[in-house]
């Protein structure tokens, strides 16, 4: 069946992003399911550099590019800005990478969540400080390599699991989403727009030059990443009702991490212990979602 | 309307009556009362605005950025530590020209920690493109907050207002407080050319490259030296609507018409000691003239040169130090001076670091060693156990 | 680079702030790889020996364009109707959705399409070709010569259709029952052809009333008149068996024979079927016998089932040893069989012999012979020679200057519908190039869809699909994350009570929805459906739509060559290259 989209596009070719951006899908299919009566504050990121320099822009929506830990607290001002003038429609987004969101930027939007700022945040997660050169951020999986864990001494440690960290903030919204489920993406989107409060949403966007992939397959990997259940796309509301949107088969985990070169270091062992990893979650994930 | 008011809610009466949209703050002693009132006003409708009750100063900051760029009147307060953790803030935000206006309550910086007065916090923003005007009385502060948003919101700079901790934060005085209405009519509404606007989308602090980057800090610092130009219009029309007259240098000659041998500069709340001070040393016939510098940015250096050129002797006396050189005023005045030919000898004394009182006593004590034989040194401790 | 200069500060705005937007910068420029549009071969054209361009057929089908579907069909097989109902579908076997879920009812979407333009009296559209003056000659009106003619047509010459029967048709009209085949069906389809200006003469018999006198004076001739002799079963008391494919003809013709009583009938092959069928509904028992196991029954898998579903038991591995008795009254003697090791290569079916056991008896009335037919008689002395899959050239003295071709099932060793309607497209584009002094050996390649024989007039045309290119996509070669799991959609039939007593249509026609939906399934591999996965992906927003929402096509200023859509293309309708430096 062919994917029905929203067809207008907000935004311009020309832009910086490399070849086979899955940043710069995910900013599509947003901006797809929010129209133009959007005000858009970018950390930095790689979208800082995406939508060019002075004087120009790739976008149709107002952006304020502002420093990194800020996108919480610059949208929140945003906000009430817009609400002391009455303008209730004009959506608020914080459009975020994962170092903004994980690490730099976590203090910020926990106080904006705390505060149920009614804001829209998204983080598109392409698991590494990608525009300083691919360093390893709180997003990076286990065992991948990045320019800081370098693949002698991959990253030790597991992702950062920043969506229970927002349903702990009992937002009234939060969902994961995939550049390569464009459908169930923009229904959360714009499901999301129509809550009040803080909403979070957390889009897997691949990075073919911090992965080491073709570009080709970029949407191929964030397909894969679902279909291997590593990265699971799915709803909370309020922080306790979970709901998984799109049940998959569950493929083991090797196909995704083998034609990645971040990972090609790892051996079968190392590769068995994540898929164990990423079954619990599973696991953990089917049973929240019973609750 | 005569009050008796607290100095930080002097400036919460001031920023009800410019009528500020959005508020963020985050408490640090001795910033608190301030937030305190203007979340009481917010909360019982008095003041039609927002507050934003962030989770640090880095916040605060960044949530009036974003109120501001969406071109409604904002506010912040802070001091000390939190001033340092919005450093990269004040920075972004006037490279955004934005006319935010902070109070901030000038307090130490640990380690170690010590909530009392001094400078140095304040100071050490000197290069983050805000202006920054110190203040005498509470009288001064809350009159300072009308006028900072005036000249702000012309020059599309922020402004800071600075004043010493507990000296004038936590103090009493009768002050009066503005009607609305004439408040009203020196600040009107703030209408700005570009804010952001669905209707009209345009990317605003995008990455300007070497070709462009020098003309924007450029026109900042034109920005600046037009503030030194337009300021005394806007001080004299609040004086012709208030009675009262804030210039950036104020000279208060021991007699009238005539120069004294030495010339006193001070900021701050140590200004109205010092001023108590030559009356009384007046009186037992050592005459000194007291300049008062309320703009320490922009720094009114042309004005410094006509009052102090003419002096053989000028002492200053900077509650702030910075480390490894000395007093930051002492320093940007002999830098001033520096390019006169006939230029007065610099007493730069260091005073009432961390809250300890600059009394008229040791003010007394400076005026006579920079009288005296005492040659001119890097940095004149005054009060200091050695 | 910029379109916007600055003279200085003064022209700058206050703050960096945007005036424009990106679009100057032709990011194209970057591209060292190319996505290019590009249509493939589908397997289940490659599998049509009419070389049916299945996809779009489907494509158009499930936009509900019948018309358009229908006059698709008919470039390349004038018989949807009749192959919709009888054809074995080699298409369906082939089909990349059979390794996902089920291949999709391309037969039953094939007569719900004809059906459909029927019931809306469509007419076929006709290309603008003007008349070359060639007369050629067809002789044979079976679905080889049929096709020959609706093709010759289509090129502008002019054709002479000669049959010994009375009617057209061939084993269309004759060997296949009506329940299988209406007879109101063959003749609209056969209608359609003969009001293309193709004059029928009946009663004509090759080497009979047609002699070479008058053929010669074509420009070219074309054989196709079939297999009708029996081949014989070899066996003691031969002479007691009946023709099998002459007792359906009968029946056709309305001179059904008395039968009654248990019936034997010998053979494996839809002919057998027929038989067995056909004799249950006038109302004896038949029981059909085969040499061989099951699983290697020749006839159709369908037809198959039917029979057993209407309680005809077929009984393998028995071969016919002796027939003794007296007409309504014989022993059929039947030698049990058993699989040798070595299965026969060639068919992959088992080889058998007779197995240690002792024959079995048969009391019947009546014992029909169906184990295939040879050809017909009455053909010209002379040599032929292989011509492509689906002909053979004959060179004979009675018309030594005259291009003559056999085909249809004089040449085909599968003989059915279909390989008859390629064999009668192939024989058109043949002397289509013969009359134009072309080498009719790459005028038949040029038409080829893959390597299995298939050919079609549309690629050898230079038609719109004709750009398509020469690779078959295979299933791994699809993106199959974007199909959705569905069931096939199986066609309703009549009761089995129905179908024990009448000649009306077994199978009937499914729905428009479920057509539409049968279609729908169809993958489209190697076709670019506007499914508009390469526009939604495009990180560069690259993919242009053409104004009328039909196309694509890349705008290269911007395509930095990253490859998505053509990985996302579900159907492989694009192909990645190296920029051109």
């Amino acid at each position: 069946m062919p994917i029905e989209l929203p067809a207008k596009e907000s935004v311009y070719p020309g832009h910086l992003a490399c070849p086979g951006c899955g940043a710069v899908i995910a900013m599509r299919f947003v901006l797809k399911g929010l129209g133009e009566k959007v005000i858009m504050a970018i950390p930095a990121c790689c979208w800082s550099i995406i939508a060019g320099p002075f004087p120009f822009t790739a976008l149709k929506v107002p952006i304020l590019h502002t420093a990194f830990e800020t996108g919480g607290a610059v949208a929140s001002g945003i906000r009430a800005a817009l609400d002391v003038k009455g303008d209730e429609e004009t959506q608020v987004v914080t459009w975020a990478g994962d170092g903004g969101t994980f690490d730099i930027g976590l203090q910020a939007l926990s106080g904006a969540a705390e505060r149920n700022e009614n804001i829209l945040y998204i983080c598109y997660d392409n698991e590494a400080y990608m525009n300083t050169g691919v360093q390893s951020s709180g997003a990076t999986p286990l065992g991948s390599w990045t320019t800081t864990t370098p693949s002698n001494m991959p990253k030790q440690t597991r992702k950062k699991d920043i969506m229970q960290i927002m349903a702990a903030h009992r937002i009234p919204y939060a969902a994961t989403a995939s550049i390569a489920y464009p459908e169930d993406l923009v229904r959360k989107i714009q499901k999301a727009a129509g809550i009040k409060g803080t909403r979070f949403i957390h889009i897997y966007a691949p990075c073919p030059t911090g992965w080491k992939v073709p570009s080709e397959i970029s949407v191929r990997l964030a397909r894969l990443v679902v279909q291997t259940r590593i990265f699971p796309l799915y709803e909370v509301e309020d922080g306790i009702r979970y709901n998984i949107t799109e049940d998959t088969v569950g493929y083991l985990i090797d196909e995704y991490y083998k034609s990645q070169g971040r990972f090609k270091h790892l051996k079968r062992e190392q590769l068995d212990q994540i898929q164990d990893q990423v079954d619990q979650q599973w696991q953990r994930l089917k049973s929240l979602s019973k609750l | 309307m005569k009050k008796v008011i607290e100095g930080s809610h002097a400036v919460s009466h001031a920023v009800a009556l410019a009528k500020v949209k959005v508020i963020s703050a985050y408490p640090i002693t001795p910033q608190t009362h301030i937030v305190e009132m203007l979340a009481e006003l917010v909360a019982s409708g008095e003041l039609d605005a927002r507050y934003i009750r962030v989770e640090s100063e880095h916040s605060a900051m960044a949530a009036v950025i974003g109120s501001a760029s969406a071109g409604v009147r904002s506010f912040t307060a802070s001091s000390s530590h939190g001033l340092a953790l919005m450093h990269e803030m004040l920075h972004w935000t006037a490279g955004a020209r934005l006319p935010i206006v902070m109070a901030e309550v000038n307090r130490a910086l640990g380690a170690p920690w010590n909530i009392w007065a001094d400078q140095t916090d304040s100071l050490a923003q000197r290069d983050t493109g805000w202006l920054q005007f110190y203040c005498e009385d509470v009288q001064e502060v809350l009159d300072s907050i009308i006028l900072a948003y005036r000249l702000a919101e012309q020059i599309s700079l922020p402004v800071m207002v600075v004043f010493d901790a507990f000296f004038l934060s936590h103090t009493y005085e009768q002050v009066d407080v503005p009607e609305q209405a004439q408040v009203d009519s020196f600040l009107p509404p703030w209408q700005p050319a570009d804010f952001l606007d669905p209707l009209n989308p345009r990317a605003f602090n995008q990455m300007a490259s070497p070709e462009f980057y020098m003309e924007f800090r450029y026109k900042i610092q034109q920005a600046m030296e037009q503030a030194l130009e337009i300021y005394p219009q806007i001080d004299a029309e609040f004086n012709a609507m208030f009675g009262r007259s804030y210039p950036l240098v104020e000279l208060c000659p021991a007699i009238a018409g005539e120069t004294a041998p030495l010339a006193l500069v001070t900021s701050g709340s140590m200004t109205g000691t010092a001023r108590v001070t030559q009356r009384e040393l007046r009186a037992q016939g050592i005459l000194f003239d007291l300049i008062k510098v309320r703009s320490f940015r922009p720094f009114p250096t042309q004005q410094i040169r006509d009052l102090l050129g003419n002096y053989s002797k000028v002492a200053v006396i900077d509650r702030n130090i910075s480390l490894g050189s000395g007093g930051i005023f002492a320093n940007e005045i002999a830098g001033a001076l520096s390019s006169m030919e006939q230029r007065p000898t610099v007493y730069p004394f260091v005073a009432g670091l961390g809250g300890r009182d600059v009394t008229q006593t040791s003010i007394t004590e400076m005026i006579q060693r920079a009288l005296g034989s005492t040659p001119p040194e890097d940095i004149l401790w005054s009060g200091l156990k050695a | 680079m910029s379109p916007l200069n600055f003279k200085g500060a003064a022209d700058m705005p206050a703050f960096s702030r945007s005036a424009d937007t990106m679009e100057w910068n032709h990011t194209g420029n970057w591209r060292f790889l190319r996505p290019r549009y590009l249509d493939k071969d589908a397997p289940c054209s490659e599998a049509c020996p009419a070389a049916e361009d299945i996809p779009l057929i489907e494509l158009l089908a499930a936009r509900g364009d019948i018309a358009g579907a229908w006059q698709r069909i008919r470039e390349e097989n004038p018989f949807p109707a009749i192959c919709g109902r009888v054809c074995f579908h080699p298409c369906e076997k082939a089909c990349n959705r059979g390794e996902y879920d089920d291949p999709v009812g391309i037969n039953s979407l094939e007569r719900h399409i004809a059906d459909s333009a029927r019931r809306q009296k469509l007419t076929p559209l006709q290309p603008k070709v003007a008349e070359t003056g060639q007369r050629v000659a067809v002789i044979g009106a079976g679905p080889g010569g049929l096709t020959a003619a609706w093709q010759l047509r289509r090129l502008g010459h002019s054709v002479e259709l000669f049959d010994a029967r009375q009617e057209p048709g061939g084993m269309l009209r004759y060997a296949i029952p009506t329940y299988r085949l209406p007879t109101d069906v063959l003749n609209w389809e056969i209608g359609l052809i003969l009001e293309q200006g193709v004059r029928f003469h009946p009663g004509r018999v090759l080497g009979g009333n047609l002699g070479w006198d008058e053929l010669s004076q074509f420009s070219a001739v074309f054989i196709a008149t079939g297999a009708w002799t029996p081949n014989p079963l070899g066996i003691s008391g031969e002479q007691l068996a009946d023709d099998g494919l002459k007792f359906l003809e009968e029946v056709r013709e309305g001179r059904t024979p008395q039968v009654s009583g248990p019936v034997a009938v010998i053979g494996g092959g839809n002919t057998a079927m027929d038989v067995a069928r056909t004799l249950l509904r006038l109302g004896a028992e038949p029981t059909i016998y085969y040499r061989r196991r099951l699983e290697d029954l020749p006839a159709l898998a369908e037809e198959v089932k039917e029979v057993s579903e209407e309680g005809i038991a077929i009984c393998p591995l028995l071969s016919p040893h002796q027939i003794s008795g007296t007409a309504g009254d014989l022993q059929l003697s039947l030698l049990p069989m058993q699989v040798l090791d070595d299965p026969d290569e060639s068919s992959g079916r088992a080889r058998v012999g007779t197995a240690d056991k002792p024959a079995e008896l048969r009391q019947v009335t009546t014992v029909y012979a169906a184990i295939g037919f040879n050809d017909s008689p009455g053909l010209p002395v002379g040599t032929t020679e292989p011509l492509g899959t689906w002909l053979r050239r004959l060179k004979t003295d009675e018309a030594p200057e005259t291009t003559i071709l056999l085909g249809g099932d004089l040449v085909n060793t599968n003989r059915t519908v279909i390989t008859a309607i390629a064999s009668g497209k192939a024989a058109a584009i043949a002397i289509d190039a013969a009359l134009k002094k072309q080498i009719i050996s790459e005028q038949l390649n040029a038409a080829q869809i893959g390597g299995k024989g298939a050919i079609s007039l549309n690629r050898l045309q230079g038609g719109d699909r004709s750009e398509r290119q020469r690779h078959v996509v295979g299933f791994a070669e699809l993106n199959t994350i974007y199909f959705r799991y569905a069931g096939r959609t199986e066609r309703p039939g009549l009761t089995l009570k129905e179908r024990q007593t009448s000649f009306d249509e077994v199978q009937m026609r499914i729905s428009t929805a479920m057509a539409m939906a049968e279609a729908e399934r169809c993958f489209r591999c190697g076709l670019c459906d506007q499914c508009d996965n390469c526009y939604l992906f495009c990180p560069d927003m690259s993919v242009i739509r053409e104004k009328d929402g039909e196309g694509r096509h890349i705008n290269f200023d911007y395509c930095k060559g990253c490859g998505v859509c053509v990985v996302e293309c579900p159907r492989n309708a694009m192909l990645l290259e190296e920029e051109p430096r």
